[in-house]
């Protein structure tokens, strides 16, 4: 590039209006913005959000107190306290998730022999206190009774896959 | 065989040994890992699990190699294994895929998950997929109890427990029937497991066939904590390992120590943990207000009782009376007696079942076995004296049957009762139990004829006009050729009128016979408490105390104190009297009660409660019957408002403005005890006493009285708390009266029928059973179970009403 | 004459243009950088210590919180040493998704850094545009490990789960009618690889787009050209990798000088810079993104034809299948063992290493024979970059320290692990 071409370009500002072209081109074209809360982004069915616990089609909670969950959350998040129940079934009588321990990993639903703890899509939830934030073991069986259609239908899309 | 030595290769590694002994004995020591179900070396050789395959060099040219299981094959000279040879590799996982073919899909929810032997060796040696796709097979499960529960599915067919119930227990009990795919391990007669010692083919078990019915469900293996404790049951101080999780006790289990318990427990060692949350937990400090019982908190507790004892030692002598458990830690035993000696009394004692102190100062330092347990073995012949050494003492009753399977020791009893005992014995007394010094007599006159020996004085008189028997003449006789012969003076001699004579006769016995003499204590430690100085006529370290010897507990508990503290008992039960001891107490204006434990009873006599830790909840010593200290710390934090005892009776120390009560820890304790304390090797025969036996032995009147021990399970607070013992097949006996058909006929009693016992003021309601293990004119009532609490001392008439 | 005394300030930790939790004493000569003292530590997570205590597989994800936005490359080089340990080779397939995604890691980092460095020195606009991008990369992420950021989604012995087959798509609503919203599906029909190539076919459009905003800007370049220069002689005495060490000259790249996985398969290019400048740096960067790029596609075609596992076969090391972990009692076993106690490493030490998108990033891992590490080190290359800080500075003005932190592309998570 000769000097003097550098010197044109320089003095009319080519670059910028360069420039200046791209982002007007922008300014004119379709948006691709999202108007969330109303509207969301595509969400993958491998989503790993908020846990559940879910049950089977008879209403009997899945969990069978395995711990193999609690054994491979990496960050302690999950406590199980187990028992004998009067059916002579193994049971949990304290299933919590700290959530503000969690990490996401998916190792809980990785590890668990009877898809009993699963991560569901929810991802907008918040603490106003740290209790808000310790998902029991009757606030997770509520996430599963409500998404269980959907927690079903995703297990099912990805089953090939595990 | 023998000793001669041989050299043998594994893996290329050179090895030189004893010949003859199994290749897998050798692997262990040196390291070699050999996988194994069925092979457990305090147990027999099975070799029908097949999982130890290992290749071994052929002995001839040209021969294939063979593959060998290394727990069957005795070594020879230049033998040649090869553990992880392709071979090796190829028998194991061929072995381990067949193993798994019928093992239910039951990881997720077994209780062996993460601690179990099949999953261990499935990963190490078996393949990583299955290829078997039919059915399997299912087993019904057994009842075994209310502390072992069975999923036999899971069975591999190691027969551990059979073996274990053969060998060890002695019971045979477990056995296994069917051949193929239909072998079932299974109780002969489909009832639950009586041995004392069932409890330990749960550790046994490579799989979860055989778990802990009271852990069931209740933890993961991982997650456990493990802190090393000693059991506070018996007099062996077995080593155990207790588990832990969020401060609760789940679970207990052997520690390996082969001077004690090897790597046995006894369930009452294993299952007494369950009393740790038993909802008669005394959970904060009490006091009896007008009538009125009010939780208070630990100062206003040990404030009023400083106050209220304070007033009563200034005014005059001998009123406060200490009495202690026989499990209670060396460190609160050494307190407690600091405490009372300090306020000028010498009234402390821990020998609560004793009835007979006439010649207390012949104690010796300690009671002792007088043999090391791991030296029993080696005995010839051994003599129990009134001991069920099975259910009193259930790792010394295990290594005596060691004895006599490995040793063909013989063993002599003399008793009021004839124990089943898992051994054959040579030659049994059953007698009356008054009558019981009479046989010794007897014995002792048989072996004074042998010897040419003349009798003792004192004693002429009473052997010189008796008759021996054809027994007597044996026990003598085995007695006096025993290389190594010993007696052993089992819990339920201390409660007889004439402990003194019986022990005078069994030292006399043993002098002649050139045998030893041992005893066997009720709880964990009372070799402890008598070093620690809680006896009224010796103060720590046995120093003599001579002057101003106080009063014993039979004394403590017959005449009104003005004031009490109660260690760690429960005397409505453990003392041999209860319906005295309760009226003694009530009559007393100030009972302190120590426990961890709280019963209405026990809120009628008390005025303070203090609740106190388990020995699961503090750190102390105990002295085991072969004197040795072993130390522990607490698994977890005490119950609720519970402190450990020797907190307590430290600050009650302080209180009490005494010297010396400035200990910083449970050691420090120890320590100043230990300092003074030199360990002495002594010999348990006493010398002979003239004056005892000047009013002849005791007479016998033709009265049916009552006889007793102490249920295995009934011995202390915490183990007459865990469920799962109490609903166990010995304790079926707490609500029966049990004679013999002879007796039956007599009193016109029934069996099954519910009768009512009258002894003194008190009655219970019992079961008759007739049992022909009771002498004659006996009637047997065991001690230390709610049904007695309103009767008097054993060993007295009793009156028996339909 | 009044005594002039050097003027002591602290930038940062929480200066928006410290990135993240950088605190760095300056000492001023007026406006003139006489020392810059970076003080590190406030976001210390003591990493390499819990590491210690969990059994292998438990700690990749504390790996995707090193440099958070260079997430799987981080992984890589963690599943690499365990790899290295266990004596493992992966399966091709596995071998060219993590490359595959290793670059789409690279341009995700480059575009953060872009965006980052841009609104730093006063070029707003292409924040976004490069944001822009960076969601569809993050639908990709979201799309094969069901995490936008923290995958956790390589494993010692391949990766967790392949491909999907399915985007997932926008939902009509209120502000987006049916047809616009097919519109905006147009490249979800197919599966995450369809997607992927339709970005791939684009991005290089985008990457001119930010070209002509940025390279001969007369503002960008007065902020860029002959800042913080370094050497190429210096650069290695320094210990830089990366883009830092190939803006000064230096033609170094792990990809092609230690080849790991299937990179000695792949055809591109390693741009290297001439002044060492933040200038040169800015466009190694950008033809980094192009050659990554290129990467992207030449996996994308070989992953098209060669379907297979992903997942090494042994149950050793791998989890089996929920299928056969169901069903069969070896696998429930090895299943349960695998996520309780984990597998164990034999006993010795590995170092390994991924060419990151800062740089040489590696772990080494001291191997006790348990399943937990005994030690493990990370070598992370922000790190040893701003320790050169003060060098690249000195006799800056202020504002040039921006562009300087900018130019070394920092990140917290990595330099206080």
């Amino acid at each position: 590039m000769g000097g003097m071409t550098r010197f044109f370009k320089s003095l009319f500002l080519v670059e910028l209006l360069k420039g200046m072209r791209l982002t007007g081109r922008y300014l004119f074209s379709k948006k691709i913005t999202v108007q969330y809360p109303e509207e969301k982004t595509p969400q993958s069915h491998r989503f790993r959000g908020k846990h559940a616990l879910r049950r089977y089609a008879n209403g009997e909670e899945r969990c069978i107190a395995c711990k193999l969950c609690e054994a491979v959350c990496p960050a302690l998040a999950i406590t199980i306290e187990s028992e004998q129940r009067d059916d002579g079934s193994r049971r949990t009588t304290r299933y919590d998730i700290d959530l503000s321990k969690c990490i996401f990993c998916g190792f809980c639903e990785e590890s668990c022999p009877v898809d009993s703890i699963v991560e569901t899509r929810e991802y907008e939830y918040h603490g106003e206190t740290r209790e808000d934030l310790l998902m029991t073991k009757e606030k997770l069986l509520a996430m599963g009774d409500k998404y269980e259609e959907e927690i079903a239908a995703d297990r099912a899309k990805d089953a090939i896959y595990r | 065989m023998g000793d001669k030595k041989v050299t043998i290769e594994v893996n290329g590694q050179e090895i030189e040994t004893q010949a003859g002994r199994m290749l897998i004995e050798i692997a262990d020591e040196v390291g070699i890992p050999v996988p194994r179900f069925c092979y457990h070396k305090k147990l027999s050789v099975a070799a029908n699990c097949r999982m130890c395959l290992v290749e071994m060099q052929a002995m001839r040219e040209g021969m294939e190699n063979p593959v060998v299981p290394a727990c069957a094959t005795p070594i020879g000279d230049g033998m040649k294994f090869y553990t992880k040879s392709p071979k090796a590799i190829a028998a194991q996982k061929g072995v381990m895929e067949f193993l798994l073919i019928n093992h239910p899909l039951d990881c997720p929810i077994c209780d062996q998950g993460g601690e179990c032997e099949l999953q261990d060796i499935a990963i190490g040696y078996g393949e990583g997929y299955s290829q078997y796709t039919e059915a399997k097979r299912v087993v019904k499960n057994k009842d075994l109890g209310p502390l072992i529960a069975t999923d036999m599915t899971r069975c591999i067919h190691c027969t551990r427990c059979v073996r274990f119930g053969e060998e060890i227990a002695g019971t045979r009990e477990l056995g296994m029937i069917g051949r193929g795919e239909h072998t079932e391990i299974t109780t002969y007669l489909e009832h639950s497991i009586s041995s004392e010692m069932s409890a330990n083919v749960i550790d046994l078990c490579p799989v979860g066939a055989l778990t802990s019915k009271p852990f069931r469900y209740s933890a993961r293996s991982w997650e456990l904590n493990n802190v090393d404790a000693i059991a506070a049951h018996d007099c062996v101080g077995s080593n155990i390992i207790v588990q832990t999780l969020h401060n609760k006790v789940k679970r207990v289990l052997p520690r390996e120590n082969e001077a004690l318990n090897e790597v046995w427990l006894s369930d009452r060692d294993r299952f007494s943990y369950l009393s740790q949350t038993h909802t008669e937990r005394l959970e904060t400090p009490m006091i009896k207000k007008g009538g009125e019982w009010q939780c208070c908190d630990w100062n206003t507790a040990l404030t009023t009782l400083v106050a209220e004892l304070d007033i009563l030692v200034k005014d005059k002598k001998n009123t406060i009376g200490a009495l202690l458990s026989p499990s209670s830690t060396l460190e609160e035993g050494y307190l407690l007696q600091k405490i009372v000696r300090g306020m000028g009394q010498h009234n402390i004692d821990f020998r609560i079942r004793q009835q007979d102190f006439s010649q207390q100062t012949l104690d010796p330092l300690y009671p002792h076995l007088g043999v090391n347990i791991d030296d029993i073995s080696t005995l010839d012949a051994v003599m129990l004296i009134g001991s069920n050494i099975h259910k009193d003492q259930p790792i010394i009753g295990h290594r005596l049957r060691q004895a006599v399977l490995k040793n063909d020791t013989k063993v002599m009893a003399v008793s009021h009762r004839q124990y089943s005992f898992h051994f054959p014995v040579t030659e049994n007394i059953i007698v009356h139990p008054q009558r019981i010094a009479l046989q010794l007599a007897g014995i002792a006159k048989a072996l004074l004829t042998l010897n040419n020996a003349s009798a003792p004085t004192g004693l002429k008189e009473v052997i010189d006009d008796m008759l021996i028997t054809d027994i007597q003449q044996k026990m003598a006789e085995k007695l006096q050729a025993a290389k190594r012969g010993h007696l052993i003076l089992g819990n339920m001699i201390y409660g007889l009128e004439d402990y003194a004579q019986i022990r005078m006769l069994a030292s006399l016995i043993a002098s002649l016979s050139e045998c030893n003499i041992g005893y066997l204590t009720e709880g964990a430690n009372a070799a402890g408490l008598a070093i620690a100085g809680c006896l009224p006529h010796r103060k720590e370290v046995g120093k003599e105390n001579n002057q101003d010897v106080g009063l014993h507990a039979q004394e403590m508990l017959s005449k009104t104190l003005d004031a009490y503290i109660l260690l760690g008992i429960e005397p409505e039960l453990d003392t041999l009297n209860p319906q005295q001891a309760i009226n003694t107490l009530t009559a007393s204006s100030m009972v302190v009660v120590m426990n961890a434990f709280v019963t209405d009873t026990m809120k009628q006599y008390a005025n303070i409660l203090l609740p106190i830790s388990t020995p699961l909840e503090t750190s102390g010593t105990f002295v085991n019957t072969n004197g040795m200290w072993q130390s522990f710390t607490g698994a977890v934090s005490p119950y609720k408002e519970a402190r450990p005892a020797w907190k307590v009776l430290r600050v009650l120390g302080n209180l009490f403005e005494l010297d010396d009560f400035d200990y910083r820890s449970s050691e420090e304790v120890k320590e100043s005890i230990a300092s003074k304390y030199t360990a002495e090797k002594f010999d348990n025969r006493i010398i002979w006493q003239e004056h005892l036996f000047e009013n002849r032995i005791n007479n016998v009147n033709n009265e049916p009285i009552r006889i007793s021990d102490v249920p295995g399970y009934a011995i202390d607070a915490m183990v007459r708390r865990a469920d799962a013992l109490q609903d166990s097949l010995d304790m079926q006996i707490a609500d029966k009266v049990l004679m013999n058909e002879k007796l039956a006929q007599v009193l016109q009693c029934h069996a099954d029928n519910i009768v009512e016992v009258e002894q003194l003021e008190g009655s219970g309601k019992f079961i008759v059973a007739i049992d022909e293990s009771i002498p004659d004119d006996c009637i047997y009532i065991p001690s230390a179970v709610a049904a007695t609490t309103n009767l008097a001392a054993p060993f007295s008439t009793v009156s028996i009403k339909e | 004459m009044a005594e002039i005394r050097n003027y002591t300030m602290n930038f940062g930790p929480q200066h928006p243009a410290a990135h993240g939790v950088l605190r760095l004493v300056l000492e001023l000569n007026g406006e003139v950088v006489q020392r810059a003292d970076p003080h590190i530590g406030l976001l210390h997570r003591a990493t390499e210590k819990l590491a210690e205590s969990k059994p292998f597989n438990q700690s990749i994800g504390y790996m995707d919180r090193l440099d958070y936005v260079s997430m799987m490359c981080n992984e890589h080089a963690y599943v690499m040493t365990i790899e290295k340990l266990l004596g493992i080779t992966v399966p091709v397939r596995a071998q060219y998704i993590r490359v595959m995604f290793d670059e789409i890691t690279r341009i995700l980092n480059h575009l953060m850094w872009i965006g980052a460095h841009g609104l730093d020195i006063g070029a707003m606009t292409i924040f976004l545009y490069a944001f822009r991008e960076r969601e569809d990369l993050m639908d990709v992420y979201e799309a094969v490990s069901g995490a936008r950021m923290h995958a956790t989604y390589y494993r010692p012995g391949g990766v967790y789960r392949d491909l999907p087959e399915l985007m997932p798509q926008y939902q009509a609503s209120k502000w987006h009618t049916q047809a616009e919203v097919n519109k905006l599906n147009e490249n979800r029909q197919g599966s995450l690889l369809d997607f992927l190539d339709d970005f791939t076919q684009r991005f290089d459009t985008y990457v001119d787009e930010y070209e002509t905003l940025l390279t001969e800007n007369r503002i960008w370049k007065q902020r860029t050209v002959d800042i913080g220069i370094i050497t190429p002689e210096r650069a290695i005495a320094l210990g830089f990798t990366g883009p830092m060490l190939r803006g000064s000259g230096v033609e170094w790249d792990l990809r092609k000088k230690q080849p790991y996985e299937v990179y000695d398969k792949m055809d591109f290019d390693i741009p290297v810079g001439v002044n060492g400048d933040c200038y040169d740096r800015y466009l190694v960067r950008m033809e980094e993104m192009r050659q990554s790029n290129r990467i992207i596609k030449q996996c994308i075609r070989w992953l098209r034809d060669n379907p297979g596992s992903v997942m090494l076969e042994d149950h050793k090391l791998t989890p089996p299948s929920r299928e056969h972990m169901k069903e069969d009692m070896e696998s429930l076993i090895h299943h349960f063992k695998l996520f309780t106690e984990g597998y164990s490493v034999p006993e010795g030490q590995a170092y390994a290493a991924v060419e990151h998108p800062k740089g040489e990033f590696g772990t080494y891992i001291i191997s006790e024979g348990a399943n937990k590490p005994y030690r493990l080190k990370i070598r992370a290359p922000g790190f040893v970059h701003l320790s050169a800080l003060h060098e690249m500075v000195e006799g800056h003005m202020l504002a040039d320290v921006v562009a300087v932190i900018g130019t070394q592309d920092i990140v917290f998570g990595e330099v206080d692990r």
